[in-house]
């Protein structure tokens, strides 16, 4: 126990008297995610909101919703533009307009029957913030629209034709994806390169020439690691709330216990890459080919379910689209791509298979 | 020998692909003696030490160190050994005195850290981080962390090598503390006159094997009654003439740097200079000089120990 303290002191004291991995390992992450969440519309990004409007509607209905909606809104922000339905989906592939709303043919008569109405909503969610933010837009006007025709029960109903998710901010998802990353960088760049630079410094050496137990040396270095991986998770919910009011709406233990599972899985990964790598170059190219991937395909930039096909089963393999998906409810209350209980398991699972090939490839020299 | 023995290795084997880096190495170590262990680079030093730390496995032999074996053995062995490796960087952004600290309390009982950073001359600098130190302050922390432990048997790794004349003869004191304390000292080095110094025994080690081991002064003995004669020739030195003086009984030629062993001073001097009247011969800077272990080695191996 002594020796274990005496450790965990000196790989805190190491790790903190130098910058580099402070910065990297710690305050990088939450800096990108503050940058990718100012760039990608964190509050009031200042953009315009194109609308394709598409009457269908031969009645007197359609027009006049048209012209309402011209008149309710703001005159800063929004463009109306009207077409077919051809128009204006190629418009929207374009990415000319945001979102589409189509009037349907048999609008007036409907009303005048006292049918609900289905109003479809076409957007693409790749424009994640855009549509997003369009389609609350909507929402308000279709809720107006109701209650202008007399407030009588809602006889439009807003039928949205992109059913992935619900829209968000995008800066939402990226405070528990990039907090998913750093996790990652803290068993790459945080556990792998230095467990190998302590090697070729031979202090892996020189400590096993001590009555020390390999167990007690791995418990004090995998221990500070997670202690790492906590504080970064308290640095994002901080910066996070500070900046765009993202917290921890879900339970505060389970998030915990997500943080600490996958900080744990992701310094694995860190202790099987340093076994298998040759020297510092080999290193480089090693994590990087986990990195690479890893970051891209496991929710935390980009939703995985716009990535090609292709991509899928690296997606599923991926311990970060579990862990992300995770905090990504969690934090902000996302939907679930899969149930947390599944979440946990895989990264579990995920946490033996590495721990397991982690110490079949440890080298001491 | 009815003293204990602290370190016993027979018939050491360690193959690595095609070389062999050791080959039946046989020696031991009497307890409370300064051992040191020769020979020149690639000879199966390094290795062997590796061995007797449990570092390695060899592929075949046995060692005995204090008693015990690795394996079963191996956390009383090492609670019980210092060992001083040729480090390059030990935790660089902590101060000599944590690391010191560090090492200690990884040991069952450990010596206070500013005793030892004493010990080694290095109190001054016992709160400057081990990046900032010299190389040769680096060395001495090194060697620090082998006495954390106030072992029995310490493993000191060319302990002097980049040290100033200064901190060499500093640290030639520590090790002769070491041997009034009792302690066994294993010491390997490139410095014969270390060697010379400070071990009671040295043994010379070329091709995995161990090629001799006595006192120094019994090795010097038994391979040379001779004097010898050392100059430098300016041209081509006449060899065979230079053999053939008398009282040679062994000549050496190293870059033009021949070393005749007289047994008869006198008279190959006087033929020396007969070949000097001849135009056979101009050389300079002559000594004159009792052999050394120094001697002993090039003999035996046929290679100075520094290249």
């Amino acid at each position: 126990m002594k020796e274990l303290l005496a450790l965990y002191l000196v790989n805190a004291k190491e790790f903190l008297r130098d910058r580099t991995p402070v910065i990297l390992v710690l305050v990088l992450p939450v800096l990108l995610a503050i940058f990718f969440g100012l760039i990608f519309g964190g509050d009031g990004g200042d953009w315009t909101l194109h609308l394709g409007v598409v009457v269908e509607d031969s009645g007197a209905a359609g027009p006049r919703f048209l012209d309402e909606l011209r008149a309710s809104l703001p005159g800063e922000g929004f463009v109306v533009q009207t077409g077919t339905r051809e128009e204006m989906t190629a418009a929207l592939q374009r990415g000319d307009v945001h979102l589409v709303l189509v009037l349907p043919a048999d609008m007036t008569a409907s009303l005048a029957a006292d049918r609900p109405v289905d109003v479809a909503v076409l957007y693409d969610s790749t424009q994640g913030t855009a549509a997003a933010a369009g389609l609350s837009a909507v929402r308000d006007l279709i809720t107006q629209a109701n209650l202008a025709l007399s407030g009588a029960p809602p006889r439009l109903v807003l039928v949205e034709t992109d059913v992935q998710t619900e829209p968000r901010r995008m800066v939402e998802l990226f405070m528990p994806g990039m907090l998913g990353i750093a996790l990652l960088w803290l068993g790459l760049f945080g556990t792998a390169l230095p467990l190998l630079q302590q090697r070729a410094g031979q202090v892996l050496r020189r400590l096993s020439l001590t009555p020390l137990r390999p167990v007690t040396m791995l418990a004090s270095q995998v221990s500070w690691r997670v202690t790492v991986g906590l504080l970064q998770a308290a640095l994002f919910v901080l910066a996070g709330y500070l900046a765009f009011r993202v917290g921890v709406q879900g339970n505060k233990l389970l998030f915990v216990g997500a943080v600490l599972l996958g900080s744990l899985v992701f310094v694995s990964l860190g202790y099987l890459l340093a076994g298998l790598a040759r020297s510092e170059e080999s290193m480089m190219v090693l994590v990087q080919v986990v990195n690479f991937p890893l970051m891209m395909l496991s929710g935390g930039l980009l939703p995985v379910e716009n990535l090609p096909s292709f991509f899928q089963p690296l997606v599923v393999l991926s311990p970060l689209t579990y862990l992300t998906d995770a905090l990504q409810q969690l934090m902000v209350g996302a939907p679930a791509l899969h149930p947390l209980g599944l979440n946990f398991a895989v990264l579990g699972g995920w946490l033996v298979v590495l721990f397991g090939l982690g110490v079949r490839f440890w080298r001491w020299e | 020998m009815t003293r204990q023995t602290a370190v016993d290795v027979q018939d050491l084997q360690k193959r690595y692909g095609e070389v062999r880096a050791l080959d039946g190495a046989t020696f031991a170590l009497a307890s409370g003696e300064v051992f040191g262990l020769l020979g020149p680079n690639g000879a199966g030093k390094t290795t062997a030490v590796e061995c007797i730390l449990g570092l390695r496995r060899p592929d075949a032999g046995r060692i005995t160190v204090l008693g015990l074996e690795h394996g079963a053995g191996s956390r009383q062995i090492k609670a019980r050994t210092g060992a001083q490796l040729q480090t390059t960087g030990l935790y660089p952004r902590l101060s000599a005195r944590e690391v010191v600290e560090l090492f200690g309390r990884l040991f069952p009982r450990a010596l206070p850290a500013g005793q030892v950073l004493e010990l080694v001359g290095l109190e001054e600098k016992a709160g400057a981080r081990s990046a900032d130190l010299s190389g040769g302050q680096r060395q001495r922390l090194a060697v620090a962390l082998a006495l954390v432990n106030d072992p029995d048997l310490v493993f000191l790794d060319e302990p002097t090598t980049g040290l100033d004349p200064q901190a060499r003869r500093q640290l030639w004191d520590v090790i002769r503390g070491l041997q009034a304390a009792g302690k066994t000292v294993l010491l390997t080095t490139h410095y014969m006159e270390e060697a010379e110094q400070l071990c009671d025994r040295v043994a010379i080690m070329d091709h995995g094997r161990i090629i001799a081991l006595d006192t120094p002064a019994a090795l010097i003995r038994r391979h040379f009654q001779e004097t010898a004669i050392e100059f430098v020739a300016l041209g081509e030195p006449p060899r065979q003439r230079l053999a053939a003086l008398p009282g040679v009984r062994q000549s050496l030629f190293e870059n033009g740097r021949p070393t005749l062993f007289s047994i008869d001073v006198p008279r190959t001097m006087a033929g020396l200079f007969d070949l000097v009247t001849e135009d056979a011969l101009q050389f300079q800077d002559m000594t004159v000089r009792q052999a050394t272990l120094e001697d002993v080695f090039l003999k035996l191996t046929g290679r100075r120990i520094r290249s």
